[in-house]
């Protein structure tokens, strides 16, 4: 036993930088009055997952293994026709691609570290726990200490089990009610009020649009090869309205 | 290839991707670094892929792809109300029980 506890106090220490407890104890606090969306949006995918077609057990593998609520949904309705594997992996990066631009901006916290504990901490990098991590920390004059990395943390697996723990209720509850109630139109109307906030500005609207208009004349395109056209289309189409736009602002 | 399998592989492909993305910055070398022209083409990135799914969702039907502009569409409907609730209110579960219940109302008055 004692063997048993070393190995994983161990374990801990290569895969997780130096925590400070009363700043996880503040990433936890921060994380709560958010964590009511997070529950929402976790019970809408567990219902959606299995409503568009999945079965418990496939749901419960998704939940755990993909950890990624907005491409989770993306691709159900891709899923659900068994569209080519590369297809249902590029649409998933596409969705994803705001992380890319997260963590560039989160980058100097974690730089220091050695490479497997910055891995490790990648697994959690979520859309609110970013967004309150970068919040928190707009003002920091030194990069990367245990006081953030403890931030980080407390935020970062609050939400973990959050949306876990949701996700497997929206799971068990969805599989309890009759396809004819169209709950998988669940999933689209989730990815609405992800689209809308997003709209903030003429090039994207501009992009949102173009792309809206191809992907319908397009979606009857071998291999759902429409998707990819209709979204390279709609990113050259906002590039373009942004290099128009009078007021020269990006979004 | 099974359901099982195929969805299996798709799932595993996400986990490498997600863990990909949301560690791309983490893990490069500090030497690399992400030119501003290639952030603002990526920021417009997911905006566009959820379009290109939501779209054909409410627009096509599956799994052939063909136009489908009936107004009697129940999911075109759900999705209206629920677009123009969310856009007035911001609240994503009311705006959830007003799209589906559109979607239901639809769906009940013309079968």
């Amino acid at each position: 036993m004692a063997d048993l506890s070393l190995a994983r106090r161990s374990l801990v220490a290569a895969l997780l930088p130096e925590r400070d407890p009363t700043s996880f104890r503040l990433g936890v606090q921060e994380i709560s009055t958010p964590s009511v969306g997070i529950a929402v949006w976790g019970v809408v995918t567990g219902v959606a997952m299995v409503k568009s077609g999945l079965s418990i057990p496939l749901a419960f593998f998704m939940t755990f293994v993909a950890f990624a609520g907005s491409a989770q949904l993306a691709v159900l309705p891709l899923l659900a026709e068994r569209s080519p594997i590369p297809i249902v992996w590029i649409t998933a990066a596409l969705v994803n691609i705001r992380f890319v631009i997260f963590s560039a901006a989160m980058r100097p916290y974690f730089l220091v570290l050695p490479f497997r504990q910055r891995l490790f901490a990648s697994y959690w990098n979520g859309d609110v726990g970013s967004a309150l991590f970068m919040r928190h920390h707009a003002n920091a004059t030194s990069f990367g200490n245990p006081s953030q990395w403890g931030y980080y943390y407390g935020g970062a697996t609050t939400n973990w089990l959050v949306w876990q723990a949701s996700s497997c209720l929206g799971i068990v509850l969805g599989s309890r009610f009759p396809a004819s109630w169209g709950l998988d139109l669940g999933a689209v109307l989730a990815l609405v009020a992800v689209l809308i906030p997003m709209i903030v500005k003429r090039p994207i609207a501009v992009g949102v649009g173009v792309t809206t208009v191809l992907s319908v004349a397009t979606a009857q395109f071998p291999l759902r090869s429409g998707l990819l056209l209709s979204v390279i289309l709609g990113i050259i189409a906002a590039m373009v309205a942004e290099g128009s736009d009078p007021s020269g602002d990006q979004q | 290839m099974t359901n099982a399998v195929y969805v299996v592989i798709c799932v595993i492909g996400m986990f490498f991707i997600t863990l990909g993305t949301r560690g791309s910055f983490f893990m490069l070398p500090e030497r690399y670094k992400l030119p501003p022209r290639i952030e603002r083409a990526l920021r417009y990135a997911p905006a566009c892929a959820l379009a290109a799914i939501v779209a054909p969702g409410v627009l096509t039907n599956a799994p052939e792809g063909t136009p489908n502009f009936d107004l009697t569409n129940p999911r075109l409907w759900g999705v209206i109300a629920a677009t123009v609730f969310f856009v007035w209110k911001r609240n994503m579960m009311v705006m959830m029980v007003v799209g589906m219940t559109a979607f239901t109302a639809v769906r009940l008055l013309t079968t």
